[in-house]
């Protein structure tokens, strides 16, 4: 076994969350083109995203290694039923506290930053701690 | 409007079951395969990452439309 093989990862979490941010900045201005509410919608469908995401990623990486797999499987399960909670918590909150709403913006953003966030995973993937 | 209450569980509760059935067949295989190879957990771990992430994309967005359809269509 070498030490490369037994090394955890390192989560670029920072990186991947800097550039959803950029996305969702990028959406949010493009939708300012339509009007200024529509620009606001956006910018809050790719947080309720981004949110839950951060933090689906955090947990998930709170156990490594063989001995911790059952934890690490556990926590797996309870981050997707937080991020699943807090994504419905997130669209229930602005339908119902955000008034007045554009909803094609709003979830035209999140769909495009779900989209981007598994492409995201697969381009810049955790690193090797050395 | 009842019917509009009726679609939104119908959304939720199929993203919910296809969640659950995706994630328990990848944290089996996640735990079989760790015990198999433990020296290849992490990288395993990083796949399962990625996975969950494209497994859980479309219950998401089923999750969006069925907020829309309670607090918006149906309020």
């Amino acid at each position: 076994m070498t030490r490369s093989t037994k090394a955890i990862m390192r989560l670029p979490l920072l990186q991947w969350l800097v550039i959803e941010m950029a996305a969702v900045i990028t959406l949010s201005l493009l939708w300012l083109f339509v009007s200024r509410l529509a620009g606001y919608s956006a910018f809050i469908g790719g947080l309720i995203f981004v949110i839950p995401n951060a933090y689906f990623a955090h947990r998930m990486y709170r156990y490594q290694g063989a001995r911790q797999a059952p934890m690490m499987v556990g926590n797996m399960f309870r981050a997707e039923g937080v991020k699943l909670a807090l994504t419905a918590v997130g669209f229930a909150a602005v339908f119902i506290l955000m008034e007045p709403v554009h909803v094609p913006a709003l979830l035209f953003t999140f769909a495009v930053m779900v989209v981007l966030g598994g492409a995201l995973r697969f381009l810049i993937q955790p690193k090797r701690q050395l | 409007m009842e019917i509009v209450y009726i679609a939104a569980a119908i959304i939720l509760g199929s993203g919910a079951l296809a969640t659950g059935i995706g994630f328990a067949l990848l944290g089996g295989k996640l735990l079989e395969s760790s015990a198999r190879q433990p020296e290849m957990a992490p990288q395993l771990q990083t796949k399962t990452f990625i996975m969950a992430g494209l497994l859980d994309a479309v219950p998401m967005i089923g999750v969006g439309i069925a907020m829309y359809l309670i607090f918006v269509v149906a309020g």
